[in-house]
């Protein structure tokens, strides 16, 4: 019988080759034989986020993290699946969790690509809200407008009754009502034409608000990538850089990159403050997580 | 796995100087995230660079901005190459700010052209760096690979 190690291997080459399905086999198989290895969860839950399988990728990762709490792969396959269905709280607390691991071991590699998915995770949630809104909103607009349509027939209604009721008169008399009538209802139709033509007015005013204010502050702009930020650290000179960016250069040039002074990794800072500032800032401007 | 730095932050500059550039820089062409073309002027009279428009060639690797820009001038029958003791007539430049110790990630496109436009303000001399004859027919190699030796900083 082949050992869970050999079926892992084999797995992760069907996984390399792009065959995704025969990988999730492999894994499966070894995982009958090795139920406890946190790794196997994992390399399962890649494979089926590879076949669109969220619901059991996310019950791959659930099953990791109860063995390892602090495995950055299980968390950052969560969150994409959670992502996938639309989870968005879900998505964002486990791509912060990946993240906030990955700082913590000063593993560099990976945190620009977690950087991205966390304002990835902020963005559809953004665009998930603006969307139900906007729905929203023309429901309403729809309702509303089909409410002042609805009143308008009705006292339209109204005015042109009195003329039925001088009908029994016959003669020129009924027929001079009847004229005074029309003239009555045209007005009264032509008064709540122009109410409604103002409704829309308003709707229409207020749809392009949030198109408005559609500049992001300099403070919350990482100098380096141009994003938003969403790990601000700070260095010796007072200046924010996102922790990834800064990561980045300082691994290959050592020194601030506005003073040019020596600076290590070591040396920098979480700006907390700044980070709750970008966060608020996000939360009130979803759409500048994808600036 | 690397996120595409360079091409997100790239897009976002784009953005900034499709809309408004200082006075004397223009954007010529940004087909791509690899290559843009940049023409600058002089502003103020210094005679050498009167009435003169040079074209600047930006060239990107997938690591910018933490790697400094490619930064040439290339001759074209309306754009000279400036006269300068840094700028060699091939149109390969030296400035410590686009070499590899020299370069920053929070310069830009448009900091890099300002910095060009004032190198050229504040010249006075008629001339070409020392031996730029020699270098212009020997050198083979990629402008960021050259170590320049920074002589006279103060030009």
């Amino acid at each position: 019988m082949a050992k869970p190690n050999q079926l892992k291997e084999e797995g992760n080459r069907r996984f390399q080759a792009g065959d995704y399905v025969m990988a999730e086999a492999l894994y499966s198989q070894a995982l009958i034989l090795d139920p406890n290895n946190p790794a196997l969860y994992t390399n399962r839950a890649m494979a089926r986020l590879k076949l669109n399988q969220w619901d059991s990728a996310v019950a791959d990762c659930t099953a990791c993290l109860r063995l390892a709490p602090d495995n950055v792969k299980a968390h950052y396959s969560l969150s994409q699946a959670h992502l996938a269905l639309r989870a968005y709280d879900d998505a964002l607390h486990h791509a912060r969790a990946a993240h906030a691991l990955c700082a913590k071991a000063a593993d560099d590699k990976s945190l620009g690509t977690l950087t991205a998915h966390v304002l990835r995770c902020k963005k559809e949630a953004w665009d998930a809200a603006e969307r139900r809104r906007a729905r929203e909103n023309a429901d309403l607009e729809a309702e509303v407008l089909a409410l002042l349509e609805r009143e308008k027939e009705a006292a339209v209604r109204e005015v042109s009754g009195t003329a039925a009721a001088g009908e029994e008169e016959g003669g020129a008399a009924a027929a001079a009502a009847a004229a005074a009538d029309a003239e009555a209802s045209r007005e009264v139709a032509a008064e709540w034409d122009a109410k409604i033509e103002r409704m829309r007015d308003v709707f229409e005013k207020a749809r392009p608000v949030g198109e408005k204010r559609r500049t992001v502050p300099d403070w919350a702009i990482d100098d380096i990538s141009f994003c938003v930020m969403v790990d601000p650290v700070i260095t010796k000179s007072g200046k924010s850089y996102e922790r990834a960016s800064i990561v980045e250069h300082l691994r290959r040039h050592p020194h601030d990159p506005l003073t040019r002074e020596p600076l290590y990794i070591s040396e920098l800072r979480p700006n907390l403050d700044l980070k709750q500032a970008c966060e608020e800032f996000l939360q009130e401007n979803g759409w500048a997580a994808d600036w | 796995m690397s996120v595409p730095f360079a091409a997100k932050r790239l897009g976002k500059e784009l953005n900034k100087i499709s809309s408004s550039l200082p006075p004397g820089i223009e954007l010529v062409s940004a087909d791509n995230f690899e290559e843009w073309l940049l023409d600058i002027k002089v502003l103020d009279n210094n005679p050498l660079y009167q009435n003169q428009t040079y074209r600047l060639k930006f060239r990107f690797s997938p690591s910018y901005p933490i790697e400094p820009p490619e930064v040439v001038f290339i001759q074209l029958p309306d754009r000279p190459i400036p006269i300068h003791p840094h700028i060699y007539s091939n149109g390969i430049i030296c400035l410590d700010l686009l070499g590899q110790q020299g370069w920053s990630p929070v310069q830009n496109v448009e900091s890099v052209c300002m910095s060009l436009q004032s190198m050229l303000t504040g010249n006075s001399k008629n001339e070409r760096p020392p031996g730029d004859e020699e270098f212009v027919r020997a050198n083979t190699m990629r402008p960021k690979d050259i170590q320049f030796y920074y002589h006279d900083n103060d030009v």
